[in-house]
């Protein structure tokens, strides 16, 4: 059985890789794909739908841990869209 | 006899060394002194204008109500657990700081994410 707490750690774990791309348009995407997953299934109830939907995520993580670390291995150069840090 | 001379040559620089050990204890800074990498101290109305910047930028916000330190993520502000845990993570970006799981769940409203933030030694 899936809680809630893990399904929400699970969240910002994904989020927190997603954040780790280096480059502006693998990094958008997957913060869309994964807000979008979760607010598709947000009103899934059923245990056993849940639980496959959690394991397809960790299988994510994996995935999204291995991309993230080689595109860290590249450099790229921002866009204009990007905002640049701001100072306090 | 090579390791008798670089013995000589090594006792040398580390009397030295210890000689001047004591004085770099000593070093006098002053609380006052702001350094050029240093950032201006974190004040409870500068982090609380910087967290209403921050949710009145983000789009799920319901924004027909005015954010004080009360409103409740979910029930003032009409955000779900899953955007509760975006804006926890933004905070963290704008803090620099980490919060882990287990606190995140006590921070209902703005205020007490306001008061979890002041007590973090390294939030800037």
């Amino acid at each position: 059985m899936t809680t809630q707490r893990e399904v929400l750690s699970l969240y910002k774990q994904l989020l927190n890789k997603a954040y780790k791309f280096d480059n502006y348009n693998f990094r958008e995407y997957a913060k869309r794909k994964i807000t979008h997953s979760f607010k598709t299934n947000k009103s899934v109830t059923d245990g056993e739908s849940i639980t496959q939907l959690y394991n397809a995520g960790i299988d994510s993580l994996a995935q999204l841990h291995r991309q993230a670390t080689i595109s860290g291995m590249f450099t790229f150069d921002k866009l204009v869209v990007e905002p640049l840090k701001k100072h306090h | 006899m090579f390791r008798n001379a670089l013995m000589r040559g090594l006792r040398a620089p580390l009397a030295a060394r210890q000689s001047a050990l004591p004085r770099v204890g000593a070093v006098y800074a002053p609380a006052n002194v702001r350094f050029y990498a240093g950032f201006p101290a974190l004040t409870r109305d500068g982090a609380k204008e910087r967290i209403l910047e921050l949710l009145e930028g983000y789009d799920k916000v319901d924004t027909s109500k005015e954010i004080t330190e009360q409103s409740s993520f979910v029930q003032d502000l009409g955000l779900d657990s899953l955007d509760v845990v975006e804006v926890v993570m933004e905070v963290e970006h704008e803090f620099n700081i980490q919060i882990p799981d287990n606190e995140a769940d006590n921070l209902k409203t703005v205020g007490q994410t306001l008061d979890y933030i002041l007590a973090q030694d390294d939030a800037c």
